[in-house]
């Protein structure tokens, strides 16, 4: 159903001669007209970008995806949603619903760092908050789950506010130190504190959303699918923020360039504090989420090491995309607690595919592309540089601007014939041209004659009688009608057989020289 | 309330020494190399490891287990520059990148010490001799009293070595302009490698006289990293009187929460002082007394 035709996006270097193009499938039927009647809700966007263009011989209608991204989500989602409860255990679907859960937060995370541009490392200490609260609460005044649910996006609001304070006046490193500083203080608030479980390493007894008599699997089910929906949940509201106003506000003031933004007119400090704000609110929710599927907090989510790896997890993945973040902690919490077995192991592990990341990749796994083509166009145009000469190949990025596909041929026909041709030139073979003027030649001169003889008639050289029987010089033809022959040098020969041999001298030097 | 006067001179001059220690070495990272190091509270941690290894094997003697404490923690900072600086420095985003391969280093550093350690925390010798002596009212032990020492004389030394030594004026260097340095000759990985283990020598003396407090385990140095950075971040990053004062002052502060309010009051007090540091002084102190590195 699907022609494949070539098109020229992307031409790069290959075994063929012109290149290897990409090749994009054109999908036939209707156009993309019945895609662009169709919008997300509340949006003008279509749910795919679809070119559509008739095929310039058949001229039957073809359309082309442009970005395929919103299928690979589909199929991404629908197998994270499949794969845990059809094949899985017990363990592997709890460690899928942490999974689901740190997904949450990492794309939450991601609105903070990579659209306000506010680097914090306290993502996991508002979480902790909310969770703690809403623990406390329910405990103490039998909140049900819906309710702490409903109160956490409060606690991280409030919370929020708190941390944003400082981030009106602090910048960059100063700011993302400091919250490492505020998740220290909160973990040692935590354990000083008996209110808040600090013999017992944790608050537990909170309200779950699991009902009472369920089975253990089902229990589990239950959990993962809710975790699944808190991560949908994340990824429109990573959407909703990124994609719509607020995101292309703050894409114009990347850090850096704020003035820019601020001479348009953008308040893009305000426009990062909302983001902040909306961003931690949420993170109050899956907190709250937390404590309704742990039925309470644990200390655990303000130490140095969980945020290490929720750190590892956006860093490898790549700091700035939403699918970067679902990926990066697919492989973390995969190592964590799937691959439980390997004991310390996995963590060292983890740590260098974290190490390695940032030794080799500028922004994580979903940065290798753009990253790799910047290297092989470098590379590419280095090479160019080091191979353009005279009468040389044409190079494929070149060939692709050419009309006439004959004269490439040409050339390059014209080249290897060339490069043959030198290896037949010797000092006898010149001493045979002298020898054997008029008469028998060997294969070797006929050939290299023939090749001279077929060039092109601009730039040909000639002889010309200043003087017949006595002065003969070499001019070089100018191809055109009207213009004189220009004298090449100032040698005179006296006989034409010596010049003869002259010109078959210069010949033979133009081709050594190309 | 009655509060003590020489008691809290003596809390507040310990506490000043110890963080000052930790933090000038974060602060001299970060204004010669331009990276945060986060894998100075793994330093901490393997020069314990180190010191522990001496006097299991060596000798218990209080010198060797500090001179052990001090060349492993040489060690582990020439490593980290060797990880973290070299392969990265003239890479794009290299602060950001630089501060998490230190984090990777950290992470993988601790838990290679749990799987050839374990989990338990081991005691290092007493270094210096037990007893001490009335200082007014207070009464000072010589444990505590050898730190100071031990600090002051480093952190000094230190600091003659940075103003006289020929190294010293190349790190200088490197501090107020890499490019600039690097044209006239400064050599950035050398420069990089030394500033990594002087600043891992002071880690090292640091994690050997607190072994009192903190004791050698894989994850020791997660506290005094967090100490060492929220100091610097007060003192403003890369300034060495900043972060000596700022070391005084939050020392200062524990002390007198320590003493007023309770130990557990300690974290929340000095947040609130270099939060208000902060709010006023977004470069922190040192961004009263001399510019900074951006």
């Amino acid at each position: 159903m699907s022609a494949f035709i070539q098109s020229n996006k992307a031409a790069a270097e290959g075994p063929s001669l012109i290149g290897r193009r990409r090749l994009l499938p054109r999908l036939r039927s209707h156009g993309g007209a019945l895609w662009r009647r169709w919008r997300y809700p509340f949006t003008r966007r279509t749910p795919l970008l679809i070119e559509t263009a008739y095929n310039p011989k058949t001229l039957a209608a073809e359309k082309e995806i442009v970005d395929k991204r919103p299928l690979y989500w589909i199929a991404g989602l629908l197998v994270l949603l499949v794969v845990p409860p059809v094949f899985g255990d017990n363990s592997f679907l709890s460690a899928a619903t942490v999974f689901a859960i740190y997904a949450a937060i990492n794309i939450v995370w991601m609105l903070m760092i990579g659209t306000a541009g506010i680097f914090s490392l306290a993502t996991l200490a508002v979480v902790g908050a909310a969770a703690y609260t809403v623990s406390y609460i329910s405990i103490h005044t039998g909140l049900p789950w819906w309710g702490m649910i409903a109160v956490s996006p409060l606690v991280g609001l409030l919370f929020g506010v708190l941390i944003a304070i400082p981030a009106i006046r602090l910048e960059g490193f100063y700011y993302a130190l400091l919250t490492v500083g505020i998740a220290d203080l909160c973990r040692e608030f935590v354990l000083q504190t008996q209110a808040l479980g600090a013999a017992s390493y944790g608050l537990y007894g909170a309200d779950t959303y699991v009902p009472k008599g369920i089975s253990e699997r089902g229990g589990l089910l239950l959990s993962f699918y809710a975790a699944f929906v808190v991560m949908l949940a994340a990824l429109a509201l990573y959407r909703m923020v990124n994609g719509q106003r607020l995101g292309l506000l703050l894409r114009t003031a990347p850090e850096g360039q704020e003035a820019f933004a601020a001479a348009l007119g953008i308040n893009y400090r305000a426009a990062r504090i909302q983001v902040f704000l909306i961003s931690s609110a949420a993170l109050g929710a899956i907190g709250g989420f937390y404590a309704t599927y742990f039925k309470g907090a644990s200390p655990a989510l303000f130490t140095m090491d969980s945020l290490l790896l929720l750190l590892a997890m956006i860093v490898i993945g790549g700091i700035g995309t939403a699918e970067g973040a679902v990926v990066g902690t697919l492989i973390v919490v995969l190592f964590d607690r799937v691959f439980i077995g390997l004991g310390p192991v996995r963590l060292i592990i983890i740590a260098m595919i974290m190490f390695g990341t940032v030794l080799f990749l500028r922004r994580g796994l979903f940065g290798i592309a753009p990253q790799f083509r910047a290297w092989r166009d470098k590379r590419r145009s280095e090479r160019r540089a080091l191979r353009t000469g005279e009468g040389d190949d044409i190079m494929p990025e070149d060939a692709t601007q050419i009309a006439d596909k004959q004269a490439i041929y040409t050339q390059r026909f014209d080249k290897q014939l060339r490069e043959e041709l030198k290896k037949l030139v010797t000092d006898e073979l010149i001493a045979e041209h002298r020898r054997t003027d008029g008469g028998r030649r060997s294969d070797a001169l006929e050939r290299i004659l023939t090749f001279f003889r077929r060039a092109e008639v601009a730039g040909k050289y000639a002889i010309l009688a200043e003087k017949p029987f006595a002065a003969y010089r070499i001019v070089a033809l100018s191809g055109k009608r009207g213009m004189p022959p220009r004298l090449v040098d100032d040698q005179v020969f006296a006989t034409q057989e010596e010049a003869q041999h002259g010109v078959f001298l210069k010949r033979i030097r133009d081709l050594l020289d190309s | 309330m009655h509060i003590d006067f020489y008691y809290l001179a003596v809390t507040t001059v310990t506490l000043a020494s110890i963080y000052g220690l930790l933090a000038v070495g974060i602060s001299i990272i970060w204004s010669s190399l331009g990276m945060i190091n986060m894998a100075h509270g793994f330093t901490f941690a393997v020069s314990g490891y180190g010191a522990w290894l001496v006097a299991q094997n060596i000798s218990t003697n209080g010198v060797v287990v500090l001179a052990g404490g001090v060349l492993t923690g040489m060690l582990s900072g020439a490593v980290i520059g060797g990880l973290a600086f070299v392969p990265l420095y003239d890479k794009p985003n290299f602060a950001v990148r630089s501060l998490i391969a230190t984090l990777a280093i950290a992470l993988f550093g601790s838990q290679c010490l749990l799987w050839a350690f374990g989990p338990r925390v081991k005691a290092l010798p007493p270094i210096f001799p037990t007893g001490g002596f009335k200082f007014g009212t207070a009464s000072v032990s010589y444990d505590r009293l050898g730190a100071i020492v031990c600090s002051i004389v480093l952190l000094l030394a230190m600091l003659a070595w940075m103003k006289r030594s020929r190294r010293g004026l190349e790190i200088r260097a490197m501090m107020q302009n890499p490019e600039g340095a690097a044209l006239v000759g400064v050599g950035l990985r050398s420069t990089a490698i030394a500033v990594m283990m002087v600043t891992g020598g002071l880690a090292g003396l640091a994690a050997v006289l607190l072994s009192r407090t903190y004791f050698v385990s894989p994850f020791a140095g997660a506290i005094p990293l967090v100490k060492g950075i929220i100091v610097a971040l007060a003192g403003g990053l890369g300034s060495l009187a900043g972060a000596l004062i700022a070391a005084a002052l939050l020392g200062l502060v524990e002390a007198l929460t320590a003493v007023g309010l309770g130990g557990r009051f300690v974290l929340i007090t000095q947040f609130l002082v270099i939060i208000i540091i902060l709010l006023i002084r977004p470069r922190g102190i040192a961004g009263m007394l001399e510019r900074t590195r951006e």
